[in-house]
């Protein structure tokens, strides 16, 4: 398991950072969801709560676990700092404490007739910062020739 | 069974089998196998408030544990722990070495001989066990649980079936440990009402409760009684709910039109007769109670007539899976057993009654044990279980009242649970 960064850390502990789960179904086909409920757990997994049972992510997420391929998890800050972290489902659990503290929050957070089908923990294979200036530098260094001319650090000249 | 069927063991299946996942393939080869839990496991359930001892509800002196449930890391259940269900404590005849639950390194884990194959996770036991009603009733034989979700109410055990020796081979009900005789008193309703008021105080707990009685012949017409007996419940569940409608599953004999008329307006959304085993002469000799009560066809005819009353998807009929392989009349390889019963499962299916299958259980106290039968072959069960999920997504049924968290037909189905609506696929009756 890929030991998370601080920066990422801090980045979903963010309450106003925006969370997106990115799955493919059986035919490749992608589909993503956003999941403000992700949180690290003290072992150094990833959960989110999922509210539906038949919901696409949810059967993709089967799917995963049971055939064991990749998730993917974004967070995004409102100051653009933005971190991929791709994983693979570990467990599902819709019965027990972890469930039931996911359960009540989204209780306390949407209502007495809110619904949660399971908690859905994901162990966190490999990190990328995927922040703009981040990518970029790295991407002048690795392809220089894929940058255009006008750009301010590739003519410094002006007429 | 003869020696054209060779038995393939996990590993060769799983290789076999890519597109069924290895996770299932164990879950089913630990249910033929048993689990058993070492003493470290015991110790930890405990710890984790996942033990619950029912000897003082039962009158026993002996300490009877249950677990208040175990779940594979997909969230499906581990079955073939009979010993620590509340209901089913009997023996079984099982097939080859049973699996084990132990702590290794700290964590649980589901062990094939030494090694460990699976992690497991315990849940805690409900926070209804341990209570009892106004009246003195311990709760958990009012209402019993298939844990971790499933709320269990048996009516009674009482089946004239066997009263009338002609029960299915296969069942052990009347030997179930909370035994109780037809007729529900206003006492026995009150306990049921505060019973399941209590159960429903825990948040997040419980997604299904199942109905279930044996099959009473008594009445004006033919099961009348037992109709009555489900309208009883239905009421004083209503109460509990506050609602008209009640989402429970009702295991229930082969009723008449008017019969599940009147169990609709009590509130009973779904309804399910079982056909338990698709040959007609195999029925007759599996199911000789059902023969002569009112034949193979009554009970289809049954099925197919709920669809117009409880709609589409609402309905279901079980297999019991690998009847008919029992000797001497059951077929001879698990090729012609599959044909029969996936034929079966696509009529039904065809008709708006979502086919399920259970994985049967040679269990002490049934026909079938008693004539030491041997209990079908692993491949048998992946290749039924593939069989009847693509079934559902043919015909576009779902069967979720039965779905993975309380029976073993739904676990495939978690992987098209997004694309089933109910309404009839091309070609089939509306």
């Amino acid at each position: 398991m890929s030991k998370l960064p601080k920066e990422v850390l801090d980045l979903i502990s963010d309450s106003e950072s925006i969370k997106v789960v990115s799955t493919a179904d059986e035919d490749g086909n992608p589909h993503i969801a956003f999941k403000d409920s992700l949180t690290v757990l003290d072992d150094g997994n990833l959960a989110f709560g999922e509210e539906f049972e038949g919901s696409q992510t949810n059967v993709n997420l089967v799917r995963s676990i049971w055939f064991n391929k990749n998730v993917e998890l974004t967070v995004r800050d409102k100051h653009g700092t933005t971190f991929r972290i791709i994983g693979k489902p570990y467990r599902y659990a819709h019965a027990g404490p972890l469930f039931k503290k996911f359960y009540l929050a989204e209780r306390e957070k949407r209502g007495p007739d809110s619904e949660l089908a399971g908690v859905w923990i994901i162990t966190p294979e490999e990190v990328r910062n995927e922040t703009y200036e981040i990518r970029k530098k790295e991407e002048d260094e690795r392809h220089p020739f894929f940058r255009h001319f006008d750009r301010s650090s590739v003519r410094k000249i002006k007429r | 069974m003869n020696e054209n069927n060779y038995e393939l063991g996990f590993e060769e299946l799983a290789a076999k089998y890519p597109d069924f996942p290895r996770l299932l393939i164990r879950k089913l080869d630990a249910e033929l196998r048993g689990v058993t839990l070492t003493g470290r496991a015991l110790e930890r359930a405990k710890e984790e408030g996942s033990l619950y001892d029912a000897s003082a509800d039962l009158g026993q002196e002996t300490p009877r544990p249950v677990l208040g449930g175990a779940l594979f890391r997909d969230g499906s259940w581990v079955l073939g722990m009979e010993p620590m269900y509340l209901q089913f404590p009997q023996g079984y005849t099982r097939r080859g070495n049973s699996y084990s639950i132990d702590v290794v390194d700290g964590k649980l884990w589901l062990l094939d001989g030494d090694e460990p194959v699976e992690d497991i996770f315990f849940v805690p036991y409900p926070e209804y066990f341990g209570k009892k009603t106004s009246r003195g009733t311990p709760m958990v034989k009012v209402v019993s649980a298939r844990l971790p979700g499933l709320l269990f109410i048996y009516l009674y055990n009482r089946c004239d079936f066997w009263m009338r020796k002609m029960p299915c081979k296969y069942c052990s009900f009347p030997t179930r440990v909370f035994r109780r005789k037809p007729g529900y008193t206003q006492e026995g309703l009150d306990d049921l009402y505060e019973t399941m008021n209590e159960a429903l105080k825990e948040d997040g707990k419980w997604i299904n409760i199942v109905l279930l009685a044996g099959s009473d012949l008594s009445g004006d017409s033919p099961f009348d009684n037992e109709v009555g007996e489900y309208v009883k419940v239905l009421t004083t569940l209503r109460k509990s709910f506050g609602t008209e409608k009640i989402y429970a599953k009702m295991v229930a004999s082969a009723f008449s039109r008017e019969q599940m008329l009147r169990l609709r307006d009590a509130g009973a959304t779904t309804y399910q007769p079982h056909i338990e085993v698709w040959d007609e002469k195999l029925f007759e000799w599996i199911c000789p109670g059902k023969t002569k009560y009112f034949g193979r066809q009554y009970w289809i005819d049954s099925a197919l007539s709920a669809v117009e009353i409880f709609g589409r998807g609402y309905v279901c009929t079980q297999f019991v899976g690998g009847v008919e392989l029992m000797q001497p009349y059951g077929f001879k390889t698990i090729d012609e057993a599959l044909e029969s019963t996936l034929e079966g499962a696509e009529f039904f299916a065809k008709n708006g009654v979502g086919p399920i299958a259970i994985i049967h259980r040679l269990e002490k106290g049934t026909v079938f044990f008693s004539q030491n039968q041997k209990p079908a072959p692993l491949e048998y069960y992946v290749r039924l279980m593939k069989g009847i999920s693509e079934i559902h997504r043919k015909y576009n049924l779902s069967v979720d009242f039965n779905n993975y968290r309380c029976h073993p037909t739904g676990d495939l189905d978690r992987l098209h649970t997004s694309k089933i609506t109910n309404k009839p696929a091309g070609g089939e009756k509306s």
